[in-house]
């Protein structure tokens, strides 16, 4: 297994991305996910966050560059065979029909034949819904809707998660639920896990974040070396600073921004 | 569109007025006998029953107009056309300036009937349906067209044929032998009660067996056609080959003593109109029964 | 539950099955029939009834595919002006007179049209590789109106006895229902529902967005492209077997994700059931109701279905929307 640990899962080799000619929404960007990593990505809306996941999940093209997934270009591999080691969640859930909570997770099972990991019961279990398989998703909270989808994810088994936002939406309780429930999975199983985020709060909670400023990164590593006032200030033109407390705490300042 | 025809039809309408109180400050007099002529000189027929009428009176040269759907005798396909039954074009009909309008409760709008005579044109509607009333509506014809002796002799004509029938007829003690007239095979549709063919049927001393439907010219279930067992059908020709169109339902009911005993009769058009054509129509349909 | 809800529709759909062979406008006693009960049961009714279910079944799967793809709960196998082609071509056929295929004539120039009109809404609906429900939707709405406006101008220019077979036709009329046309029905429509089933868990996904089929394992315009010919093929099956009946390809698919929930694997096969029960169960009333005339089937699946479509509008839990 540790030689596994030391290959990357995922890997991007000065990858651009343009839907018209003229503006570079990805541009010219590297980096290597390696196994158990848990990186939040943080930009300023428009700064390409979603583009890059999207692309990582070989759902979009790349214009230049390469995407690898286990040494392999991402688009190379048969889509039920890409769906079993990579799995990406989109930030909209605005899901109009009434499918019932245990289809809806059981539809993580589709790019198998076999079912192979934990069944839609555990996984419901793992996310605080084991009360609710028969429910119609239409009539869930948006905080249980994101919640069931996480459901699906675990399901699917994919040792990559490319989240996009997963705490959108979500009250103050079930973001803590969340973050816990998925770095108990990261801890668990493995798992590396990339999310797009707009709360520096909860960056601050991470191992690893990546700074994103009009689709080039400005850095990456621990929250303490990325997340300082002038990184900041470059990324979202505004002046904030983390404030550190005892006990290892830290929460934004918003200074005299009001 | 409906919007912009009445517009227009409202100046012509003002227009009209104006010329109207014009010429009774003008020429009071010859308003007065213009509306009270004896033979109107411009006809314009909105129905093809009509035109055959006119034809069959010697208004030929009167008739400044006629429907798109007006083709017999040959002659009325030559006269100008101002639309369809249902469609005429309210402009056409104004422009070509007639004393009379004719037209029918059968197949012409009302409302049509309604804006003509607003717009001070004279109309005369043609309400008989029936077989035994056609005499009596083209004597009315007649009288209002200002040639009430030539409309006498039609009239005379079809009413001693079909007094000359009812009496043969009612004479026949027998059980009446069950008739079907097919107007379109796919889908079924037949000639019912209140029309021209029913009424020749029953005159020839047959029943129709869609006598029963509600309307005139029904949908037709086949499984009652099965269940019924004329003995005889009509097929009226139309445009198409009908014997071609015919030749599935006549396989479907094949086991109907009609088509078993090969009395299948395709029969022209001529009782679809009620007009003069219709004396013909009955005696086509004799013919074949005989 | 959804089981034994499932069992009672299996045999409701059964009842209605077998009182269309048996009721119809005259009863038929099946245990004692004449020469003459025969020839109505085994060659007028029972194929009308064959392609009562036929037709209804393709349009009852089609509405639930369409729904799908589309992700629109309003779209139903017409939208797409399918129809409206095959009613053009057909109508142009009855009104000109045109007969020179016999009686497939009417059949034939419908499902040319409604190919034709699938291939241009496919090739309008194209872009970059693929299918895009936006597009396709767009596309099918426009060329509907066109189809419509090119039908009532040839209307309006028509004889009345032309416009009077074509107004039958358009409303859906079963009555020339012969075994002749059904095993062509029934290879298109098969081979629709064999798609269509064999690719649900595809629709599945598609209804959650492309980005979700996509990473579940899909090709997403593999997969919708398969559906929409899969749709195509029974929407135009159906139209040239019994001309434009409307109603069923909305209502039931609604119908069925309230009995059966919205699982495309039971939706799809559950719509085709119902629709086929459904349309067969208007036509008998249509030709029941007022011997021995007949009303077209199209017209009563539209006086049934919109009522009831309202009421369960009226009711939350199944319209999500």
């Amino acid at each position: 297994m540790s030689l596994a640990f030391d290959r990357p899962i995922l890997e991007l080799k000065d990858v651009s991305f343009s839907y018209l000619r003229d503006k570079k929404i990805i541009d010219n960007i590297s980096f290597s996910v390696g196994n158990g990593e848990f990186i939040g990505l943080l930009g300023a809306n428009g700064s390409g966050k979603s583009t890059m996941l999207k692309l990582s999940s070989g759902i979009l093209r790349p214009s230049t560059g390469e995407i690898k997934l286990w040494d392999k270009d991402v688009l190379s591999y048969p889509n039920k065979d890409r769906a079993k080691l990579l799995c990406y969640l989109p930030q909209l859930l605005d899901i109009n029909v009434p499918f019932k909570v245990k289809e809806l997770v059981g539809m993580g099972l589709y790019p198998y034949d076999i079912p192979p990991h934990i069944t839609v019961d555990e996984a419901l279990e793992a996310v605080g819904l084991s009360e609710k398989p028969d429910s119609y998703i239409t009539n869930l909270s948006s905080g249980e809707r994101r919640r069931v989808f996480i459901a699906m994810t675990l399901v699917q088994g994919a040792g990559i998660l490319l989240l996009d936002e997963p705490f959108a939406n979500l009250d103050i309780r079930y973001q803590i639920e969340l973050l816990k429930l998925l770095k108990e999975l990261k801890d668990k199983k493995g798992i590396a896990i990339i999310m797009a985020l707009h709360d520096i709060n909860i960056a601050l909670k991470f191992e690893k974040v990546m700074l994103i400023k009009e689709g080039r990164i400005l850095g990456t590593g621990s929250p303490d070396a990325i997340l300082t006032r002038e990184m900041l200030k470059d990324a979202f033109d505004v002046g904030i600073e983390v404030v550190r407390r005892e006990y290892g705490e830290a929460y934004i300042s918003y200074e005299n921004n009001f | 569109m409906k919007r912009i025809a009445n517009r227009r039809g409202y100046s012509i309408f003002a227009y009209h007025i104006l010329s109207l109180l014009l010429s009774l400050v003008t020429c009071h007099l010859s308003l007065v006998t213009s509306i009270y002529a004896e033979t109107p000189a411009r006809i314009i027929s909105l129905a093809p029953s009509m035109t055959e009428i006119l034809f069959a009176l010697g208004l030929e040269e009167r008739i400044v107009a006629v429907t798109s759907f007006c083709d017999y005798p040959e002659e009325a396909k030559k006269k100008p056309k101002i639309g369809g039954m249902s469609n005429p074009s309210l402009e056409a009909v104004v422009s070509l300036k007639p004393d009379i309008v004719l037209m029918t409760t059968d197949g012409n709008p009302k409302e049509f009937e309604e804006r003509l005579r607003s717009l001070r044109i004279k109309t005369y509607v043609f309400k008989q349906r029936r077989l035994s009333e056609l005499p009596q509506g083209i004597r009315e014809v007649g009288s209002v067209l200002g040639v009430k002796d030539k409309a006498d002799l039609l009239a005379n004509e079809i009413e001693t044929t079909i007094n000359k029938l009812k009496t043969q007829n009612s004479k026949l003690k027998t059980q009446k032998k069950k008739v079907l007239f097919i107007v379109w095979p796919e889908p079924l549709i037949v000639a019912g009660p209140g029309t021209a063919i029913d009424d020749a049927m029953n005159l020839l001393g047959y029943e129709n067996i869609a006598s029963k439907a509600k309307t005139t010219y029904p949908k037709y279930s086949i499984e009652e056609v099965i269940h019924q067992s004329p003995d005889v059908i009509f097929i009226g020709k139309g445009h198409v080959n009908m014997k071609e169109v015919s030749n599935s339902i006549l396989k479907r009911i094949a086991k109907v003593p009609a088509v078993k005993n090969g009395a299948v009769f395709y029969v022209s058009d001529n009782l679809y109109r009620l007009g003069p054509r219709v004396i013909k129509g009955i005696e086509e349909m004799a013919e074949c029964l005989k | 539950m959804s089981k034994i809800k499932i069992t009672v529709l299996m045999l409701v759909a059964i009842i209605i099955f077998l009182s269309a062979l048996f009721i119809g406008p005259r009863i038929i006693n099946p245990f004692r029939m004449g020469d003459m009960e025969k020839e109505i049961l085994f060659s007028i009714r029972f194929p009308r009834v064959v392609v009562a279910i036929l037709v209804g079944m393709a349009l009852g799967a089609s509405g639930a595919i369409l729904q799908g793809v589309l992700r629109n709960p309003l779209a139903d196998p017409y939208i797409l002006g399918i129809s409206s082609g095959a009613s053009l071509s057909a109508a142009f056929a009855l009104l000109s007179g045109i007969y020179s295929f016999g009686r497939f004539t009417i059949p034939l120039t419908a499902f040319l049209g409604a190919s034709a009109v699938s291939v241009l809404v496919g090739v309008f609906g194209w872009r970059r590789g693929g299918l895009w429900p936006e597009r396709l939707l767009l596309a099918g709405v426009g060329l509907s109106f066109l189809f419509h406006s090119v039908l009532m101008l040839l209307m309006s220019i028509s004889t009345d006895e032309g416009l009077r077979r074509a107004v039958l036709w358009i409303f859906g009329d079963l009555s020339m229902a012969d075994w002749s046309l059904i095993p062509y029905g029934l290879v298109f429509i098969v081979s629709g529902l064999i798609i269509s089933v064999s690719r649900s868990k595809a629709l599945n996904a598609l209804i959650l967005g492309d980005e979700f089929a996509h990473s579940l394992g899909f090709s997403i315009h593999k997969e919708r492209f398969m559906l929409f010919i899969s749709m195509a093929l029974m929407t135009g099956a159906s139209v040239s077997l019994g001309g434009t009946i409307g109603f069923i390809g909305l209502l039931i698919p609604h119908i069925m994700r309230f009995v059966a929930g919205a699982d495309s694997r039971v939706l799809i096969p559950l719509s085709a059931i119902g629709g086929g029960a459904f349309l067969c169960l208007a036509d008998l009333i249509g030709k029941s109701i007022m011997t021995p005339m007949e009303i077209p089937s199209g017209i009563i699946t539209a006086i049934i279905g919109s009522p009831y479509f309202l009421y369960l509008l009226r009711r939350k839990d199944v319209l999500s929307i």
